[in-house]
């Protein structure tokens, strides 16, 4: 290919078009903004009228009536000038009576037509001001704006529905990886705090009910580059609303609900796409998994906390014994189910008897020492405060505390204003529902290796963890790093193509620094993904092949010179073989000889193929 | 009988009327064009215009457009006049008087569309 026309065309040709999957149905959404449009040139009708009318007879009223020119003869002022009389008088503006003094006849029916066009002036002006002010009116402009914005978007988003805590969390953590986002949240003041919240990229936020179809739409449901919708509301028939929009109008999308009860979650998932997550669901698995597997949990906690977070203390809850669970509500349901799923033995307080109690329970308020008392706190290991009432959790907490000072606290918290309350306590594991929901979606969606990894990763034991930890911690410190993926293809690996395929790449080979080929990088490969299978932590002899695919956790600048060996491929050849060629054409012809044929061949095979 | 309907279509009508009757006479003589008869039009156009502010229908556009046609050329032929009238030196010439009546004859011919607009959707008017 030395025609460069060709090598364009076939750089173009190779790229598949974007497959844009077609939505079911389409959904007018600008209907709306312009009947109110419409509502708006409607009541400026009468104001306008009337401007016209004021105006038309006052213009003519003034020109029929007789004055006296320069010269002193009768003279009238034509129909021109009495309109530039009338535009400047009626607008306040008062060049004075022009073109020559007026008579007293003409000064009355002046008076007279000052008085109607400031009338009219000052309804016409009143009415528009009236206008903006409506709030019907600013809401179609907002939404227009809204509109306007997200259709222009030109990267892939993701639609959230309800910027409350999660969502801000999210935000944030997408915000960081610079992935867009397009917000719905029905309530205006979230969306200020979104456009007042400090955020790289501009994050287009409206304020509307998300359950209505046509809001969806607005913010992107059917636009090309919509890669994900989220659906974080608090009210689960709202998220419920949102993923049956998303699941029947964009069955290719992937969508994330949030919903705090197994009903509803039942619900969605009838629609096969969404994946629901519950958190008190996944607090349960996450309270069995940290009882099993300490490490592990510890492990699960940091990857899903995001770029940057810090290595969460490991904690070590008693395995054996007595729980106790106050409120018996969904979370407490929960909770005891996966207690006692992990073998514990578990007594549950509730504050009033219910139908379907089962027997045992302790009735009464949990936050008196008496009832705890009846509860046999002492004997007890560990203590669930789960009730939806921060203030009752809190004095549990702390009458729990002072009857057995060695149990092992849980709490549940609900507001986050009461975060400083909590961290006061120092409880053993604290659940925050919004928190939980912000990590699962995070590691959901950010990268589906990482959402692979955490999947797989209980099954490895905990041994393994804590090892995995450590390697984290001695590569990359103990702030979370970025995690990221490179897949070995033609376009982000081009300089390995044939030594992939000769099957001569060796993941710690080509984990060397292109400074100084001893310099091992500070990477840890988290994850391994060929043909489907997942490898976890690949070993470092692993011959990789073409396509494979790969997670690594590192900083920034590990990023960019592992990126450096993958795509020049005379640095390729020094981290890999530790090999010098010459990286001009004239030089790697003249010093051809001297290096394995082979792969020069091969080198300039991929080379020329990619012109 | 709809009162809202009587005023748009008593204005539509007035605006082309009142345009007839400034259009009619011979196109370059001053004397047989009213220049009070051009602002009554203008007026009158004017108003029509904003009475089909607002109408969401096919023909409800049309409407309009028609309307902001007339007044556009209405509004040329204002200017054409208070031109010869007050700035250029020789008055009101024959040709003056010719470009101002002509471009009053365009509006007539989009108040005259208006018009078989009006009709056409009173026939094609059917209750029930």
């Amino acid at each position: 290919m030395s025609n460069p026309l060709l090598v364009f065309w076939a750089v173009f040709s190779r790229r598949e078009p974007r497959s844009r999957p077609p939505s079911r149905v389409h959904i007018e959404s600008s209907s709306q903004t312009s009947s109110t449009i419409f509502l708006v040139m409607r009541r400026m009708r009468a104001p306008l009228i009337t401007l016209i009318v004021i105006f038309s007879v006052s213009v003519v009223g003034l020109t029929l009536i007789p004055g006296i020119g320069p010269d002193g003869q009768p003279a009238r002022i034509s129909l021109f000038e009495s309109f530039y009389f009338m535009s400047y008088t009626a607008t306040t503006i008062g060049f004075g009576e022009l073109p020559w003094p007026f008579t007293p006849a003409q000064r009355l029916w002046v008076t007279f037509s000052i008085y109607l066009s400031v009338v009219g002036w000052a309804y016409a002006i009143g009415s528009v001001l009236t206008l903006l002010q409506d709030r019907s009116f600013r809401q179609a402009l907002a939404l227009r704006r809204f509109t306007r914005k997200v259709a222009r978007l030109r990267e892939p988003f993701f639609l959230m529905a309800g910027y409350g805590r999660a969502g801000e969390l999210l935000a944030k953590d997408f915000d960081a990886l610079g992935q867009q986002l397009v917000v719905i949240d029905d309530s205006s003041d979230r969306i200020d705090a979104l456009e007042l919240g400090s955020y790289h990229s501009d994050i287009p936020g409206l304020a509307a009910d998300a359950a209505n179809p046509h809001h969806l739409s607005a913010a992107g449901l059917d636009h090309a580059f919509c890669a994900g919708v989220l659906a974080l509301t608090n009210d689960d028939q709202t998220n419920l609303a949102v993923t049956m929009t998303a699941a029947l109008l964009r069955p290719d999308l992937p969508v994330v609900s949030r919903t705090i009860s197994a009903a509803i979650g039942e619900r969605m998932r009838a629609f096969e796409t969404p994946s629901v997550v519950n958190p008190f669901d996944r607090f349960g698995e996450h309270l069995r998994l940290a009882l099993n597997a300490p490490a592990s949990y510890q492990l699960l906690t940091w990857l899903e906390a995001g770029p940057g977070a810090e290595l969460p203390e490991r904690g070590h809850p008693p395995t054996h014994g007595r729980w106790v669970v106050c409120g018996y509500g969904r979370f407490g349901r929960e909770i005891v189910a996966d207690l006692r799923a992990a073998g514990l033995e578990v007594t549950i307080i509730e504050p009033a008897e219910q139908a379907d109690s089962e027997p045992g329970v302790v009735v009464g308020d949990a936050s008196e020492s008496a009832v705890l008392a009846r509860a046999d706190l002492a004997s007890a290991v560990g203590l669930v405060a789960g009730t939806d009432n921060d203030t009752t959790n809190i004095s549990m907490l702390v009458n729990a505390r002072r009857l057995n000072p060695r149990l092992f606290l849980t709490a549940r918290q609900n507001q986050p204003t009461s975060a400083a309350l909590f961290e006061a306590m120092r409880v053993d594991a604290l659940l925050v529902p919004t928190e939980v929901v912000a990590h699962e979606v995070y590691a959901q969606i950010s990268t589906p290796m990482l959402w692979r990894f955490i999947q797989e990763m209980p099954a490895r034991g905990d041994q393994w963890a804590a090892d995995l930890i450590q390697r984290l911690r001695y590569n990359c410190g103990s702030e979370l790093p970025a995690l990221w993926k490179i897949k070995l293809d033609r376009e982000q690996a081009p300089a390995l193509g044939g030594w992939l395929a000769e099957g001569r790449v060796v993941l710690d080979d080509l984990l060397r620094s292109p400074e100084d080929r001893e310099r091992r990088l500070r990477v840890v490969p988290l994850l391994l993904l060929r043909d489907g299978e997942a490898v976890l932590t690949p070993e470092g002899e692993t011959v990789l092949a073409s396509d494979d695919e790969l997670l690594f956790a590192g900083q920034g600048s590990e990023r960019r010179e592992l990126e450096s060996t993958l795509v020049i491929d005379s640095i390729g050849a020094y981290v890999l073989f530790d090999q010098h060629i010459p990286s001009s054409w004239v030089w790697r012809k003249l010093s051809r000889k001297n290096s394995t044929p082979s792969m020069l061949d091969d080198r300039e095979g991929t080379t020329s193929h990619r012109g | 009988m709809n009162l809202e309907k009587v005023i748009f279509g008593f204005f539509v009508l007035l605006a082309a009327t009142l345009n007839f009757g400034f259009f009619i006479g011979d196109i370059d003589n001053p004397d047989q064009h009213n220049i009070y008869e051009l602002f009554a039009a203008l007026a009158v156009s004017l108003i029509a215009t904003v009475l089909k502010f607002g109408d969401r229908t096919q023909i409800g556009a049309v409407h309009l457009a028609t309307s902001l046609v007339a007044d556009l050329q209405l509004i040329a032929a204002g200017v054409v006049w208070v031109w010869a009238k007050e700035i250029s030196a020789g008055g009101m010439t024959a040709s003056h008087t010719a470009s101002m009546v002509s471009l009053s004859g365009g509006a007539l011919l989009a108040n005259l569309v208006s018009v078989v607009l009006l009709v056409t959707e009173t026939v094609t008017f059917h209750r029930g």
